[in-house]
């Protein structure tokens, strides 16, 4: 059968690659979406002290390490069987918005804007960060700007941008101080205009990819985000439901103790990556995305100003929940807009200086849970030590994973709709990427960019001849 | 005067890797109005950085070259191969970014010390350490 490879998937984090089936005609049979990375952290850290675990964990990304140091603290949280103070709790919670920042301005304005700005079908030479950079300047210094906001955020805090080393089990290491906070609290009014800027021109933008709207993982799923009493935008606290497509509630009030009930996972054997379903619903018909999508889908409000008007504009496109995949982007300004509000607040209650910032004890539980939304959605950290506080096993169910299934049924829409017969376009290859840059996966990057490699795509016929070959 | 950027970048895990910012850590008190910067990889938030001094000198390991020896370039600003530019950036490349996002991109120079040992260990190996010390020689004469 003729088949299309993508490999490997351009601006996304980590390596990856796609293959598009065509049947006889040349029509789009069956497409994929394959993880080829494998990152076996659940392994590793067997044997290791619990304690141990949040600055190991972090080593899993170069972009969202302190998702995963929040969510592995949590679960050290957990088996320690303790409340932390109110202090560091809310320092966690600026620590995650400032995360949600920079990664969502990279996925924005580095990844994601050259499609925007330059179109999906211009040259892959020019259809590149450096691209925007010499078209459109402002845009792209308005995207360091942004990104330098969250790094700086992560820094002040953490004492450095990547791997910051002082969240831990019982809270955080040390107080935070008035100058770090008012140093802050300075960037906050840039921070704004800039994501507000980026809203006004990319609300302008979107009638321009009608196409991509319609056909960019547009279909209905279940949502699953994290939850609260007052049905506000949660990232830190909170507990996890599904939603449907219609808004109605499926399930509810879902802890770390029985996630397993309502989480299937399922190895795929063409990817390293795991696909997660409802497990309710059995592999077949649990497909369900997260993620910011999800989370705007969830919430009642966001629960601050700005973010609400922008939330109650965003609301008007459907009827609904909003099912295309491409507002994903909508959404990541948004989710940017609330982070940076809800940071003000918490810097400006005066219990953020508190000097009682970490609770001390030794394991009391065999087994801990740590759930957060992470940029790019729930994640879940599930260990259990022994009795001498060794990891014997650990699972971690991470966004990309929970959006798998959905990014493979995108990737077949998108080449359906774009892939045509025997000639290769690069627009329509892109815009089988670009479906997958909608999610913003992280496949465990780590350090390096995947685009300095090259991109070879080959149509090859029944019999394996040669059709099309494209090459960047 | 002279505003001086020096940028050291690697990873403390990989063995000699961590040329760049242990040169840094060592240079520190003798360049006392040198502006220091350690990091694992060069991104695009620094080019503003870059673009406020008059002195760039990026300090990084190499594999190539004679392990034990350091080695000096000029650089000038310089458009990627390929510009993906998402995660990491070339010393060259930020001086372009530098020069075309904020106008400007002040003389730099590319010091590299090449290693022997770049495995994941922690700690430089005896031919990393002859590197160090070269480098460290060298970059008070570059100023």
């Amino acid at each position: 059968m003729p088949t299309i490879t993508i490999d490997p998937v351009t601006r996304i984090e980590g390596h990856a690659r796609i293959t598009v089936q065509l049947d006889e005609q040349g029509e789009v049979q069956d497409a994929r979406f394959h993880v080829t990375q494998v990152r076996g952290f659940e392994k590793l850290c067997q044997g290791r002290p619990f304690t141990e675990m949040p600055a190991l964990m972090a080593r899993i990304c170069g972009i969202c390490p302190t998702s995963h140091l929040l969510a592995s603290s949590k679960a050290c949280d957990d088996i320690m069987a303790v409340r932390i103070p109110e202090t560091a709790e809310k320092l966690r919670r600026i620590m995650n918005l400032a995360q949600i920042i920079q990664s969502h301005a990279l996925s924005f304005f580095y990844l994601s804007s050259p499609d925007f700005l330059l179109g999906m079908d211009a040259d892959p030479e020019e259809r590149n960060i450096m691209g925007v950079v010499r078209k459109y300047p402002q845009m792209a210094r308005d995207g360091i700007k942004l990104r330098q906001f969250g790094q700086r955020v992560l820094e002040t805090l953490g004492g450095k941008r990547v791997h910051p080393g002082w969240i831990v089990p019982g809270g955080v290491s040390h107080p935070f101080l008035a100058e770090q906070r008012d140093q802050i609290l300075g960037e906050i009014p840039e921070a704004i205009r800039i994501t507000r800027n980026a809203l006004h021109w990319f609300k302008g933008q979107i009638e321009f990819f009608r196409a991509e709207v319609r056909s960019f993982a547009n279909f209905p799923s279940l949502f699953l985000a994290m939850a609260n009493d007052a049905q506000e935008f949660s990232a830190y606290n909170g507990w996890l439901r599904f939603i449907d497509a219609n808004l109605n509630i499926v399930a509810d009030h879902i802890t770390g103790a029985d996630y397993m009930n309502y989480i299937g996972e399922s190895a795929n054997d063409d990817s390293y990556l795991k696909s997660t379903y409802f497990k309710p619903y059995g592999l077949a018909n649990g497909m369900y995305r997260v993620g910011p999508l999800a989370r705007l889908n969830m919430c009642k409000s966001a629960g601050t100003l700005q973010a609400d008007e922008e939330l109650a504009e965003f609301r008007e496109l459907e009827r609904h929940s909003v099912l295309s995949s491409f507002y994903y982007h909508y959404a990541r300004l948004i989710e940017i807009l609330f982070s940076i509000e809800r940071m003000d607040t918490l810097l400006h209650d005066p219990e953020i200086l508190g000097k009682n910032v970490r609770a001390h004890a030794a394991p009391n539980r065999f087994e801990g849970v740590g759930i957060l939304e992470a940029p790019r959605g729930t994640l879940i950290h599930h260990y259990h030590i022994d009795q001498n506080g060794l990891i014997e096993t650990a699972n971690l169910v991470i966004a990309t994973g929970h959006n798998n299934l959905a990014i493979n049924h995108g990737v077949l829409q998108v080449a359906r709709q774009f892939v045509k017969g025997n000639t290769l376009e690069q627009g329509m290859l892109n815009r089988v990427e670009a479906v997958v840059r909608a999610f913003d996966p992280c496949l465990s990057c780590s350090t390096h960019a995947i685009g300095t490699m090259p991109l070879d795509i080959q149509l090859l016929s029944a019999d394996g001849a040669v059709l099309d070959r494209l090459r960047r | 005067m002279t505003r001086v950027l020096l940028i050291g970048y690697g990873n403390s895990l990989r063995g000699d890797d961590a040329i760049g910012p242990m040169a840094l850590e060592r240079l520190h008190t003798q360049l006392g109005n040198a502006e220091f910067l350690s990091c694992h990889q060069l991104t695009p938030e620094l080019a503003e950085r870059v673009a406020a001094c008059d002195l760039a000198l990026f300090v990084d390991a190499t594999s190539d070259g004679e392990p034990g020896t350091a080695d000096v370039k000029l650089l000038s600003p310089e458009l990627p191969d390929e510009a993906s530019l998402t995660h990491h950036v070339q010393p060259a490349a930020l001086l372009e970014l530098a020069l075309t996002l904020y106008g400007r991109a002040p003389r730099a120079m590319l010091v590299t010390g090449a290693g022997a040992n770049f495995e994941n260990i922690e700690g430089l190996s005896e031919k990393g350490q002859e590197a160090l010390d070269e480098i460290c020689r060298v970059i008070p004469t570059l100023i």
